[in-house]
């Protein structure tokens, strides 16, 4: 089985390709800006390196967020694209798992953490188990302040990994029994491992339903006055 | 142009997802999912709501296209998309979604400047249509004036300093009740209304291509406001035809400066106001009048398609032109002079 990750939901961006367990190419670029300008450049550096096609592909495995709504899209649409062109299976993945799945494991309890702006940080919960992790719970929004609550509450040891660099500087402060480590982003290479385990599972979701994960409505402010509510017809 | 290469052409730059297969200038398919409804009722476009939307459909409107024009992925010679202008999520699901899939496909892909697809768009319909022409283009989101020398050659003679002609009948008929989108709302309501009721007024009188719409709200809101505490506010149908005549008076005046400046036998116009029944009519009263050749998209093509897309894309690529795979979208792009 030949699979293509694409990660695009933070100021990273990666690709990746596996063929069977064994990774054969990737690229990698952190740059917020740029998703759109580094995707198919990547996409024609790794398959060159790999000697690949692009319908040599079975599996594209996308990481559909949470994270930048931007960067989900424009990762989402790449891959939608090439699945479609070349007949492959369209796999989901979360960018929180992704981000997990790279911890270093122990003991302590991986709090995953992606940024998603606006103050606002998507955080999941997993435990370590032999050869890797599994979730506790679903991946909630929160705000720095509740995620310290959070933490404060849980009375386990914790591992923070992800963008916690992008918390208020005392966001974590002062809380004992709490670590913080790698990864900061997530990687293709970890979205084509949790997608092999999905394949494999035989979870395929329809094309349909391969979906950005956003986790928030959007903002509806249109930048002009409402004339309608100031007028003589209320 | 039949044994033209056929084209996949992508729009996504505001509010319409639209995907097309053209083959030259002929049109084998013009697929698109308005967001009028997820919009409607925020009374405008809202940019991310309109990123979603475009990442939920783009998919299957490919397949539709393609199945529509009876044509398989495969046959495709080329992919096309807009870069710019426009709302930048919005450009960016096409503009990602056909790049990857030229690449999928190993055939070139070609970034197209928005405001060149409305310029080829009455090609689509007119074999006869050529440059020399002065082109109106006025939509929700730009509204402008364009000496086309030749394919390729442009030059912006005026354009709005303050609102899009779209943006001016979005905002009034939020005003005056009359619902979202603002265009084919006064449209309708001026069927039965006298134009000639009140004369709003016509801005910039002194620069002769250029547009202003701000004052005209002004005007209207204080118009309204004074004459409906005073109980001498006209019926709404007549408000309505005046302020559209207002709108389309100005449109229609500095497109015939312009054409008179330079000189052209050809006049041609697109976006999403066009559709305007009045515009229409005025635009072919006064072309008739000076003997100007005048081109009009129908309807489907004067709003945003892929189909002017795709002619835009067949010419580019005629040039032997394509745009390379590290390309961004520009979303602030300007028509290039060249
Ligand atoms: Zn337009």
């Amino acid at each position: 089985m030949k699979m293509l990750a694409i990660e695009t939901t933070t100021a990273a961006s990666s690709v990746a390709l596996a063929d069977g367990d064994d990774l054969v190419a990737s690229a990698h670029r952190v740059d917020r800006r740029g998703h759109v300008g580094f995707l198919v450049p990547a996409l024609g550096f790794c398959f060159a390196q790999a000697g690949w096609e692009p319908d040599n592909v079975d599996v594209v495995a996308i990481d559909v967020g949470p994270g930048l709504f931007s960067g989900i899209r424009a990762g989402l649409a790449t891959a939608q694209a090439v699945a479609g062109a070349v007949g492959a299976q369209l796999v989901p993945v979360s960018s929180v798992d992704a981000v997990a799945m790279r911890a270093a494991t122990g003991h302590r309890k991986i709090w995953s953490l992606v940024d998603t702006r606006r103050g606002e940080i998507a955080v999941g919960r997993y435990q370590p188990v032999p050869g890797g992790v599994v979730r506790d719970g679903s991946t909630e929004l929160c705000t720095p302040d509740e995620l310290r609550a959070m933490i404060e509450e849980d009375a386990s040891q914790a591992l923070i990994v992800g963008d916690w660099a992008a918390l208020p500087d005392d966001a974590l402060h002062g809380l004992h029994a709490v670590k913080t480590g790698r990864p900061r982003f997530p990687d293709a290479s970890a979205v084509l491992e949790i997608a092999r385990g999905i394949v494999q599972r035989g979870e395929l979701p329809h094309p349909d339903d391969v979906r950005p994960h956003y986790m928030r409505d959007p903002d509806v402010t249109i930048n002009w006055t409402d004339y309608r509510s100031e007028g003589p017809w209320q | 142009m039949s044994d033209s290469p056929l084209v996949l052409g992508f729009e996504t730059s505001c509010d319409e997802t639209a995907v097309a297969v053209t083959r030259g200038f002929e049109v084998l398919s013009n697929v698109m999912a308005s967001q009028v409804d997820d919009h409607a009722r925020f009374g405008g476009v809202v940019p991310e709501v309109a990123a979603r939307a475009h990442v939920e459909a783009i998919r299957s409107l490919t397949h539709a296209a393609l199945r529509e024009a009876g044509v398989h992925s495969m046959d495709l010679a080329a992919v096309a998309a807009t870069q710019g202008p426009g709302l930048a999520g919005a450009l960016m699901v096409g503009f990602s979604y056909g790049k990857a899939l030229a690449w999928a496909l190993q055939v070139p892909f070609v970034g197209i400047d928005h405001m060149e697809g409305h310029l080829f768009a009455p090609r689509l319909e007119h074999d006869e249509y050529q440059p020399p022409a002065v082109v109106l283009l006025a939509s929700g989101g730009h509204s402008q004036i364009i000496h086309m020398r030749d394919w390729g050659s442009y030059e912006t003679l005026g354009a709005t300093i303050d609102d899009a002609a779209g943006e001016a009948f979005d905002k009034l008929a939020r005003f005056l009740g009359l619902g979202y989108p603002g265009g084919p709302a006064i449209d309708a309501e001026s069927d039965d209304g006298d134009p000639r009721v009140v004369r709003f007024p016509r801005a910039l009188p002194d620069r002769p291509f250029d547009f202003s719409f701000s004052g005209l709200k002004t005007a209207v809101v204080t118009y309204v406001r004074r004459h409906h505490a005073a109980g001498t506010l006209p019926a709404m149908p007549d408000i309505a035809a005046s302020v559209q005549e207002a709108i389309v008076d100005v449109l229609v005046t500095k497109t015939l400066n312009a054409a008179e400046e330079t000189g052209v036998p050809t006049v041609a116009a697109g976006g999403g106001v066009l559709a305007n029944r009045r515009l229409r009519v005025r635009l072919a009263e006064e072309c008739d009048a000076r003997g100007l050749r005048l081109f009009l998209p129908s309807p489907a093509l004067c709003t945003d398609n892929g189909a002017m897309i795709g002619a835009a894309a067949a010419f580019r690529l005629g040039r032997g032109e394509s745009t390379s795979a590290e390309a961004e979208i520009d979303s602030s792009r300007r028509l290039s002079e060249s």
